[in-house]
């Protein structure tokens, strides 16, 4: 009988009860509510918590193990059916979804599908905010290093700046794969928060002047040199020749930036590729963002998660972001002291990706202080150079580091 | 001090190039709009061709039709919905 009790206690999961465990258990219940009940990105956040808790659910076998395990003598790795049968199913689609790189690129594929480059067609200039931006990238990478990461590590939470979260990851994925669930944690958390760091930030940094600057109003006291005729062959041209002019210069951004530009070219061609574009934002995306939510979760156990690192990244990431978006504030005030043309400083906030939030917000500041200002159209142009600007940082920081 | 002059290095080589790219995009931008404007200056607008027999006509026709005949030329297609 006692034998029989024993074996009964060992087949629960209450022999692998910790306080680490238990912990983790209320860190997925906390991502599951700001996910599920205050909507937080709920597409990825409600996965990825859930992906945290199968983790460290203790005897399951969900939870990853690190890239040690499966290493072999000579460079060489166990093959996926080995991964499956030592590992279980979660490692099998980690180690091939994820720790290949495939995912991210899907997923861009899916969000090239869903963007509209006509904003920043028609407002060139202000994608230049999109390249200032990605300040907080850079200056995070440095400020990291001085608190003790190393230079992969401090690559990996600096790209949290670039409010990407397919950058993020797949930066990580190359540079830093054991802090991939801390760092995909900070990028869509604080990509959640966008409504509420751009506010602080522009506040503390513009004035009540700079925030009634009228957009339209410039428009029409300097107008655009060139009106576009014909928008949608300009559409299609476009991602093809940004694909290889891009590609040429920053090869190792073409993973994301080929996929985002493929997609948006199967959108812009219309009813011929439409099928294509369908797929790619449908079907393909959301399956994609399923398993990388689910696995970037399952990286998430007790013992990787629960380090002084995760705070630093945690802390870190809010500084990117909060520095991209001064730094897109900023040079758009600099660019003002020497053009005729203003622009609202409020458009180089959003030079950082979060396409279309930060745009949103932005619109929604500018049209607290004049209820005339409407500069969604604006914001978008820099907002979508922004999502380059990240993907061709991320290339920059893979190419020399990796 | 080493890897603190890497990472300088790298901030100095990624924002250059970042903004590298993105001058780059104005410009061919710049240049697509410009030839767009000169060589493809309108959309081609699509001509609406006077359907003829199409499917869709015929169903509707064949619908009409068997209405007609249940209604005794009394009823009327007003929506056509698929189940």
């Amino acid at each position: 009988m006692e034998e029989i009790l024993s074996k009964l206690y060992r087949m629960t999961a209450f022999g692998g009860f910790s306080f680490e465990v238990v912990l983790m258990w209320f860190i997925a219940f906390v991502l599951l509510y700001l996910g599920i009940r205050k909507k937080y990105e709920p597409l990825l956040l409600v996965p990825i918590a859930f992906g945290v808790l199968l983790a460290n659910f203790p005897g399951g076998g969900m939870g990853i193990v690190p890239a040690e395990n499966i290493a072999l003598e000579g460079h060489r790795y166990k093959n996926l059916f080995e991964i499956a049968s030592e590992y279980g199913i979660m490692n099998y689609l980690y180690y091939s979804l994820i720790k290949t790189g495939f995912l991210p690129p899907i997923i861009f594929m899916g969000v090239g599908a869903l963007t509209d480059f006509g904003p920043m067609l028609r407002n060139l200039k202000l994608a230049l905010f999109g390249a200032a931006a990605q300040i907080g990238i850079f200056t995070v990478l440095i400020v990291s290093l001085l608190l003790g990461f190393n230079l992969n590590e401090a690559a990996s939470l600096g790209i949290i700046g670039g409010a990407d979260g397919p950058t993020a990851i797949y930066t990580t994925i190359k540079l830093a794969p054991h802090l991939l669930g801390p760092i995909a944690i900070a990028a869509y958390s604080y990509m959640a928060l966008v409504p509420v760091i751009i506010p602080f930030v522009a506040n503390l940094l513009m004035t009540k002047k700079e925030f009634k600057i009228n957009m339209r109003q410039m428009d029409k006291l300097y107008p655009p040199k060139h009106k576009i005729k014909n928008l949608k062959v300009v559409k299609i041209i476009f991602p093809i020749v940004l694909g290889c002019v891009s590609a040429i210069f920053v090869p190792s951004s073409v993973p994301l930036l080929g996929m985002l530009l493929f997609g948006n070219l199967i959108k812009e061609i219309g009813t011929s590729t439409l099928r294509l574009s369908e797929a790619a934002t449908g079907p393909i995306m959301n399956t994609a963002t399923i398993f990388l939510g689910l696995t970037v979760g399952a990286t998430m156990t007790a013992d990787v998660f629960l380090s002084p690192k995760t705070l630093g990244i945690v802390v870190g990431g809010f500084i990117a972001f909060a520095i991209s978006i001064a730094g897109g504030i900023l040079a758009v005030k600099v660019y003002n002291l020497f053009a005729k043309k203003k622009i609202n400083p409020l458009i180089g906030a959003t030079g950082l990706s979060a396409v279309p939030m930060a745009s949103r917000v932005a619109n929604e500041i500018a049209l607290k202080h004049d209820s005339n200002n409407h500069i969604l159209q604006y914001c978008m142009a820099s907002n979508i150079s922004g999502v380059i600007g990240s993907a061709v940082a991320a290339g920059v920081l893979i190419s020399l580091l990796s | 001090m080493q890897p603190l002059n890497e990472a300088i290095l790298i901030m100095a080589v990624g924002m250059i190039t970042v903004f590298f790219i993105l001058f780059l995009i104005v410009l061919i931008g710049d240049l697509i709009i410009r030839l767009s404007n000169k060589y493809l200056p309108e959309e081609a607008v699509a001509v609406k061709a006077k359907k003829t027999g199409t499917s869709s006509d015929n169903t509707m026709k064949a619908i009409e039709a068997a209405i007609d005949v249940i209604t005794n030329g009394r009823g009327k297609v007003t929506n056509i919905k698929k189940i």
